[in-house]
């Protein structure tokens, strides 16, 4: 049953495939760290590096891979250095990561957060390790019925749990959707929505949707931000770097029960890093905050989101790569990649490309523990990329963003077009969406169509095959569960707690 | 009653979702084995983004900062420092466009005239060895320096 990581440890220790992904957690630190730009940035900024390379698409997604987790682990540091958090996923991280920090405490809070969240991204790892081909074997039986259903389900969880604000979430994922119907429909060979431009007859290529819906608009964010704050926050010293072991030992149980929600979290299509660690944090708040002393600095409310996001980001890997259902906004993009590398994501990959997902399995095990090496010592060299002034960083992301697409590409257009996703994501993110719906509604789009229409020839246009198996309608209870339970409970807690405003 | 932000979006997703009906509605089908063919899925879509731009009318949400005036003006000036980058990328080249683009981004950004054309030239001819000489991408060189070089 095991044979597929065998043959992907066998993958990934090569000298290339190990390089690579120590490359990739390197580079994923970096990037994690900078100011202002966090996980999603980080991969979406150097997902075409990967290519660049030249890399065959088990290794090219090892390098993703570990640039994904790398960024992770780097995110942590402005969040508790400046109480910045780089992206959505990081805010719980700051409630206690920053007094600590405030407290003269900011080495051992790194060092802390990096042992915790090796500790959740072990435990996820062998989670799908264990996981990933019971569901695989389930899979198997998906008919394009099924798939739709599993998009719906996927889209319902997003929008319940995702971001702040649902009916936008709901608007962003329609938004993505429409998108990928740019191009020819390869059911019927018809032109849709491409103007007589003959740039758009294969659709809106992804790498530079991705480029310019996260790295363009960062530019645009980023000046914004630096016009109205002229300076960020003051940065806390390190001091000692390392963490005790009697304080890990304290964590422990918090970090232990913050994995198994993590990666409970990140399995579940559509939910990511966030949502998981606000939900761990609430919960070790509950449990173990005797003395109130959760959001003054106390380690384990550092701890449990540093676990929670981490578990979180290797459970996203479970759908993706067993469904073909991204689980996070991230994973998103590395489906997308795969993609690229005409793997269809899907029930069928497990078994017919044992290779690449063996050997991503293999480099998750490899890279976490390189990770831990590189971020123990090394957590105070990290912390310096936090201070590279703007003015040399945004020029950098402009560089990167205009290479990357030019050398897919070698076509003005591409990049004209890279430039007006990017005003598209600015606009966006003005009002208060969050990308990741885009991101999955756009990578999803087609294979939700194509199912559809699928499922629909099969039968002959009867609607009536999309409910027709046990598990498509279990998969749309579950949906329609996901979206109003939620609603109901909220009006219920209302009802029955009128008092109590959490 | 200052009209909220997420009204405007709304107007502005219900004219794409009317924009995407119509677009769907023209488009000339061959005959195919397929029941529900190309146009299906955009009019469905179109559908429920109209839906759903009407609930965001009646229940609009805060409506954030806008940029206005001199960040208006920057903004507007970095996105066409963008596009005569892209303008010029291929033409002019990227050692030279790089470097002009990458001092106009830093000044904007607050570094001083000197820190940023030293920072400029240094990112654009670094970033040209790395990418160059580090990962073999072969980068536009411009025409104009071609001639220079001396013709074969």
């Amino acid at each position: 049953m095991f044979d597929f990581l065998i043959q992907g440890f066998g993958v990934a220790l090569t000298p290339l495939n190990l390089g690579l992904a120590f490359l990739g957690a390197l580079l994923g630190t970096l990037f994690g760290a900078l100011p202002g730009i966090g996980p999603i940035n980080g991969i979406a900024i150097l997902m075409p590096l990967a290519y660049t390379l030249g890399l065959p698409a088990e290794s090219a997604l090892i390098l993703l891979a570990g640039i994904y987790t790398g960024s992770e682990y780097g995110g942590r540091m402005s969040s508790i250095l400046l109480n910045v958090p780089g992206d959505a996923g990081a805010v719980m991280t700051t409630l206690d990561g920053h007094p600590l920090a405030k407290k003269g405490l900011a080495g051992p809070a790194l060092g802390l957060s990096a042992v915790s969240s090796f500790i959740g991204a072990t435990v996820a790892i062998v989670g799908l390790t264990l996981f990933a081909p019971l569901l695989a074997v389930v899979a198997v039986k998906f008919g394009p019925a099924e798939f739709f259903a599993l998009m719906i389900f996927a889209f319902a969880s997003m929008s319940a749990m995702m971001g702040k604000d649902p009916l936008k979430t709901l608007i962003g994922a329609v938004l993505g959707v429409l998108i990928s119907t740019v191009g020819v429909d390869s059911g019927t060979g018809v032109l849709r929505f491409t103007f007589d431009m003959p740039e758009l007859y294969d659709g809106i290529d992804f790498v530079v949707m991705i480029i310019g819906l996260f790295a363009v608009s960062e530019i645009l964010l980023m000046l914004e931000h630096a016009f109205r704050h002229d300076q960020d926050g003051e940065m806390a010293p390190i001091g000692r770097v390392m963490v005790k072991m009697s304080e890990v030992m304290y964590c422990k149980w918090a970090i232990l029960r913050s994995s198994v929600i993590g990666f409970v979290i990140g399995v579940l299509p559509g939910t990511g890093a966030s949502v998981a660690s606000a939900v761990a944090y609430t919960t070790e708040k509950r449990i173990s905050d005797r003395d109130n002393t959760f959001g003054t600095g106390d380690m384990r409310g550092l701890a449990a989101p540093e676990a929670a996001n981490n578990a979180s980001a290797a459970g996203s890997f479970v759908p993706m790569l067993t469904l073909g259902i991204p689980g996070s906004g991230t994973t998103a993009i590395l489906l997308g990649a795969l993609m690229l590398y005409n793997i269809n994501p899907g029930p069928m990959m497990f078994r017919e490309q044992p290779v690449v997902v063996g050997g991503l399995i293999a480099s998750l095990y490899i890279g976490n523990v390189m990770l831990l090496l590189l971020n123990l010592p090394l957590a105070g060299v990290f912390a310096r990329v936090l201070q590279v002034p703007r003015w040399i960083l945004v020029p950098s992301v402009a560089i990167l963003a205009f290479v990357g697409v030019y050398q897919l590409h070698s076509d003005l257009m591409a990049i004209y077009l890279m430039l007006v996703i990017g005003v598209f994501g600015y606009l966006l993110r003005k009002f208060g969406f969050s990308l990741a719906p885009v991101v999955l509604g756009f990578v999803l789009g087609g294979l939700m169509e194509e199912n559809l229409r699928r499922a629909l020839s099969i039968s002959g246009g009867d609607v009536a095959i999309l409910f027709q198996s046990g598990l498509s309608i279990g998969l749309w209870i579950a949906a329609a569960l996901v979206v109003l339970v939620p609603m109901f409970a909220g009006k219920l807690k209302a009802k029955f707690l009128p008092a109590k405003a959490t | 009653m200052k009209l909220a932000a997420d009204r405007i979006l709304s107007l502005l997703l219900l004219g794409l979702a009317a924009f995407v009906a119509v677009q769907a509605w023209q488009l000339q089908v061959p005959f195919s084995y397929d029941p529900l063919g190309p146009k299906a899925v955009p009019l469905m879509l179109a559908g429920l983004l109209a839906i759903l731009a009407v609930v965001l009318f009646v229940r609009p949400g805060a409506s954030g900062e806008w940029p206005t005036g001199a960040l208006l003006l920057r903004l507007v000036f970095t996105m066409a420092v963008l596009g005569f980058y892209a303008a010029l990328f291929i033409n002019l080249g990227f050692l030279v466009t790089t470097a002009l683009v990458s001092i106009v981004i830093a000044w904007l950004f607050g570094a001083t005239p000197v820190k940023a054309v030293v920072g400029g030239l240094l990112l654009a001819l670094g970033s040209y060895l790395l990418f160059t000489y580090g990962l073999g991408i072969s980068l536009p060189t411009g025409s104009w320096i071609e001639p220079l070089l001396g013709s074969d």
